[in-house]
């Protein structure tokens, strides 16, 4: 009995994290943003885009496994993350980002500084 | 192969941990616990699948942040079952040297609930990751069915390495069972608990990120095998922040000597009980 009531208290609690938590996929701008990265490139389909919940979907087109970041202006602190994109992977990206500079980055063979290109949030709606 | 490597890696950590803690229940006459385990292990992958097939096929996706957090959580939590798995199993080997009345302690110590937890939380600190990862291999399955093939192959290959090793461990002399096999698990727990701190700063809650001690990730490149084995097994990452190195020294720093002093108390010359192998001899022969 005890077992279960912790069980249970145990799986609330991932709930309601998770859920809490649970952004919507689908930004009120509408599509998500298509990052498409390689052994050598990082291909994000758009340079800017309006403030609140981004989605990103990384596609690793190289051989190598890909991770792929938001970053501040700064380019060291991260805003989001994505990792074990394996080759052929396709993998989404969920932040909530406001109005500023930013950098997008790829990180083929999950090493080194990543390619790195500018982003810009504008003012949302 | 990358996808193979991906699956082997997140799973050789969860199989290592649940491979010890099975082979301790076997060693410890505790086979009624291990189903325990397994009901642990059928609830940590289901609640990852699930909560993996929401995210990946559902309307929402999880935050980056709330994933950081998650992910920070659950290692922190890990960390300290683990612990407490090493001195439980460094006590138990104490009383199992002991007298029989000790049993009673035994079976106080190692309820359902604590093996179902630590089993849970093995599996569960990197389920969701992997449950994201297998999903967008099933996902790709429409274009090409290689990397979920890859993917599925590495984790039961880790799976397969978990059994080895509950097979060795097995066989190995008692004293020098839970000798290896904690001090295993103290490494593994360092590891892990350097993985947290990482997660940490990643998210910005700790400073750092980008102070590192060392960066041999032209030696040790994460995509390969062997860094696959590090990685997956001791957590070790080829960029390691100061801060990752401080608190991986502390931990063990701490740890260790309290292992030793826990298990020398237990080879104390008190509970060694002498052996009754003498045979009475037997008068009256058949005739």
């Amino acid at each position: 009995m005890k077992t279960q009531r912790l069980v249970s208290l145990c799986t609330a609690v991932l709930a309601a994290g998770a859920f809490t938590a649970c952004t919507d996929n689908d930004s009120a701008s509408g599509d998500a943003i298509e990052v498409t990265s390689t052994n050598d490139e990082c291909i994000v389909s758009v340079e800017e885009a309006p403030s609140g919940t981004l989605t990103f979907n990384v596609s690793n087109e190289g051989d190598k496994p890909t991770e792929f970041y938001l970053l501040g202006s700064d380019e060291q602190q991260i805003v989001g993350e994505v990792e074990n994109i394996g080759p052929g992977l396709e993998r989404k990206m969920v932040v909530t980002a406001s109005e500023g500079d930013y950098f997008t980055s790829c990180k083929p063979g999950m090493t080194g500084d990543g390619i790195k290109a500018p982003f810009t949030v504008t003012h949302g709606d | 192969m990358a996808n193979f490597l991906i699956g082997l890696r997140e799973g050789l950590e969860a199989a290592l941990v649940v491979g010890i803690l099975v082979a301790y229940l076997i060693r410890t006459d505790r086979r009624d616990l291990l189903r325990w385990v397994w009901y642990g292990v059928a609830l940590a992958v289901a609640i990852s699948l699930g909560f993996g097939a929401l995210l990946t096929y559902g309307p929402r996706g999880l935050s980056f942040e709330a994933q950081e957090a998650l992910g920070g959580v659950l290692s922190i939590l890990a960390v300290g079952l683990i612990t407490w798995m090493i001195f439980w199993m460094a006590r138990t080997a104490r009383t199992l040297r002991g007298e029989l009345q000790h049993k009673l302690d035994l079976a106080a110590a190692a309820g359902p609930t604590s093996v179902m937890v630590m089993a849970v939380l093995a599996v569960g600190r990197e389920g969701l990751e992997t449950a994201l990862f297998l999903w967008a291999g099933a996902k790709a399955a429409g274009e090409s069915t290689d990397p979920l093939l890859g993917a599925v192959l590495g984790l039961a290959v880790a799976i397969a390495l978990g059994f080895a090793i509950t097979k060795g461990a097995v066989r190995l002399d008692l004293g020098k069972f839970f000798t290896w096999t904690a001090v295993l698990l103290i490494f593994v727990a360092a590891g892990v608990l350097a993985y947290g701190i990482h997660d940490l700063q990643e998210a910005g809650v700790l400073p750092g990120l980008n102070s590192l001690a060392f960066d041999v990730s032209e030696q040790i490149p994460p995509s390969s095998w062997y860094g696959t084995l590090l990685k997956g097994t001791l957590n070790f990452s080829p960029a390691t922040t100061w801060l990752e190195l401080t608190v991986w020294l502390s931990y063990l720093a701490v740890v260790l000597p309290m292992f030793s002093r826990t298990v020398r108390r237990a080879n104390d010359p008190g509970s060694s009980s002498s052996a009754m192998t003498a045979v009475p001899a037997n008068r009256g022969a058949p005739v």
